[in-house]
């Protein structure tokens, strides 16, 4: 099994070192970037110092350099991200480091996106997120679309005060099997429902697989209400996704 | 004691007959509105039937104070920002997707800002509360700190990354902004009010600790020195970790959220700042019955906890009985109390 010191980054070391508490975590962690080249390494030290110009550098020096780009995405990007996913949910960094990171995601899929889909490699999967009518919270579901397009998941962002109309339109459009809600507030968590209850009477509920999350859901709400899973934090809402789109 | 006597006497912890009943937030219900005739969206909009809505809690609930002002968007909307104004059954709120300002640069507290039929509202809802009720109850106006104002007129996500990115530019945005902030609460004053609500939500479900003490702290102090009534700063989710810096602020009283202990929250807050809440609004006012909201009100009370009442804004769809619940169980507490001295 790897060790820490088969990862030649000390940042990267480090970070393990003092913010990856749980054993299982650890250990996956630590495989992943044992197996990563050193220019990996850095471009996922760099994402995760939420520094965008370097990994807007980096991730273009590499592709230049003929490394392939489901490797930046795998071996950088993802394995980046994963780190910072697990920080966030132990109240290691906040909300802005999150977004910073996620800017610093975004610069060097930049360089990746185009490549992939002219290859024609598919994504894990194709998610519809959105935050449901009547409810303008949209930072949780935000962190959520960053940490699946960091897991490789292709992502359509309906935004906040989604109408159950939009959402199935979406799916309809974008031939999405993977939907998200997040509600924040008790008023609108009962619109979770009624979406659910607009798919079953468009025909489509059989079509997709729906997670909800968000504060005040919970899972027995989450069953009540007939979605098919719920997600306390980000990391359960892309483990969610990987068992819907069958790659957990 | 009357509602207000032992409401400003617990604001500024000193001895109370019994403990107050207090929202810092907001109390407006569905059922409320029914009763008396003052929906959503108009209840935020026209001031009698703002200070309509507001006296339920006083009339209907049997809270010790009025607090008129049901939503955070008041000054925002005064400020430019585009406001859906939504139905009975929903809050109103800002549409940060489309930002009125980007920089420093771009920061006006207009002139007329006061006279905003969405600020004037307030105002003019606090005279008319302040005339009715003014001598029994404590009426509690509100103002949005600048963060939370750095949030609608910015959008989150650009104003978070902004804080990250250049600390001396959002100093500055804080700065302009506080303007609103001071020139609104004075205005609530002069009109009448006899407390003032401060919400900044710079809660630890968003930011850290330190951010509060970097950005925030100076501020809340010139806030507590500037408006000269107790004021209630309100930050909802978790915030132990920034209650010591809180203390330190000089406000009056901090309104606290159930994701923090009574106990816990009062070891660092006893003696330095009061503290208003906590009951759970979405698992126990909404969901729960009386029994599961005695039970957290006692916990508050055992703990010392200077005025008691709901976390924050009450769900619109909570049933009255659960409210009426709260002044029900203090005065139980405090007459078992007394027997058993
Ligand atoms: C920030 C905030 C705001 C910001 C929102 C900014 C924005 N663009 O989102 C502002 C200040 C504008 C705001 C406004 C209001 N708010 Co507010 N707000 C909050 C606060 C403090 C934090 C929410 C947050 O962003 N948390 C951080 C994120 C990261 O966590 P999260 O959203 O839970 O998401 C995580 C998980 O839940 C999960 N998740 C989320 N979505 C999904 C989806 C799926 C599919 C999955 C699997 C997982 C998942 O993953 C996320 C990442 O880990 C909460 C308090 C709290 N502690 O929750 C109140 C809170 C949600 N607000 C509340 C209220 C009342 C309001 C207002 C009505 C206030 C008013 N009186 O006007 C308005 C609402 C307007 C509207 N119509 O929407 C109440 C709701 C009460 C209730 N349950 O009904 C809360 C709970 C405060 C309280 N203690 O009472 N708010």
């Amino acid at each position: 099994m790897p060790e820490l010191h088969d990862i030649a980054n000390e940042f990267i070391r480090q970070e393990i070192d003092e913010f990856i508490e749980r054993p299982d975590e650890r250990a996956r962690i630590i495989g992943l970037f044992a197996k990563a080249s050193e220019q990996m390494q850095a471009i996922a030290a760099a994402l995760i110092d939420g520094d965008h110009e370097t990994v807007d550098r980096l991730t273009a020096e590499a592709i230049a350099a003929g490394v392939h780009a489901m490797e930046v995405m795998d071996d950088g990007l993802i394995a980046g991200m994963a780190i910072v996913g697990i920080k966030f949910r132990q109240n290691f960094i906040f909300v802005p480091e999150v977004l910073s990171c996620a800017r610093a995601m975004k610069a060097g899929m930049v360089h990746i996106e185009p490549i992939l889909s002219a290859a024609g490699i598919e994504k894990l999967g194709k998610v519809i997120m959105g935050t449901v009518k009547g409810d303008l919270h949209d930072i949780g579901k935000n962190l959520c679309i960053m940490m699946l397009r960091g897991a490789g998941f292709e992502v359509i962002d309906l935004g906040v005060d989604t109408s159950q109309d939009r959402f199935i339109d979406a799916i309809e459009e974008h031939g999405a099997n993977i939907l998200g809600m997040s509600a924040l507030l008790t008023t609108t968590m009962p619109n979770m429902g009624k979406t659910i209850e607009a798919f079953i009477d468009a025909g489509l509920r059989d079509d997709i697989r729906i997670m909800v999350g968000g504060a005040p859901v919970t899972q027995d709400f989450a069953d009540e209400m007939g979605a098919d899973g719920y997600g306390k934090d980000a990391l359960a809402c892309v483990s969610l996704a990987k068992q819907f789109a069958g790659k957990a | 004691m009357n509602s207000r006597q032992r409401v400003l006497a617990a604001l500024n912890r000193q001895p109370v007959d019994r403990t107050p009943v207090c929202n810092p937030t907001s109390v407006a219900t569905v059922e409320l509105m029914d009763l008396v005739d003052a929906p959503f969206p108009n209840a935020n909009r026209e001031p009698e039937r703002m200070a309509r809505l507001a006296a339920t809690s006083y009339t209907e609930l049997g809270f010790d104070s009025i607090m008129p002002v049901f939503s955070i968007i008041q000054e925002s909307s005064a400020l430019g920002c585009k406001i859906q104004w939504e139905q009975k059954d929903n809050w109103p709120t800002v549409r940060m997707r489309e930002p009125i300002w980007q920089t420093a640069d771009d920061i006006r507290v207009p002139d007329d800002f006061l006279d905003h039929p969405d600020t004037r509202c307030v105002t003019e809802a606090i005279r008319l509360l302040r005339r009715e009720y003014g001598n029994e109850v404590a009426i509690i106006g509100k103002t949005m700190g600048p963060w939370s104002l750095g949030y609608h007129c910015f959008g989150v996500e650009p104003f978070l990354l902004l804080s990250l990115d250049n600390p001396g530019q959002t100093k500055l945005c804080l700065d302009r902004m506080k303007e609103a902030t001071i020139r609104f609460g004075l205005a609530q004053i002069e009109a009448g009010a006899d407390a003032l609500t401060l919400p900044d939500h710079a809660t630890g479900d968003l930011v850290s600790a330190q951010y509060y003490a970097r950005y925030l702290r100076d501020l809340h102090i010139e806030f507590a020195e500037r408006l000269k009534v107790p004021i209630i700063l309100h930050i909802c989710g978790r915030t132990v970790d920034r209650m010591p810096y809180i203390a330190e602020t000089g406000m009056a009283a901090f309104h606290y959220d159930s994701k923090n202990g009574p106990e816990e929250s009062m070891a660092i807050c006893r003696d330095r700042v009061a503290l208003v809440g906590n009951i759970n609004n979405p698992e126990t006012l909404f969901s729960k019955g009386p029994e599961a909201v005695r039970a957290e009100v006692v916990r508050n009370l055992e703990a010392g906890v200077n005025l008691v009442g709901p976390e924050c804004a009450i769900p619109l769809q909570t049933a009255i009985e659960n409210l009426k619940e709260i002044p029900r169980a203090v005065r139980d507490w405090h007459n078992d109390r007394a027997r058993i001295n």
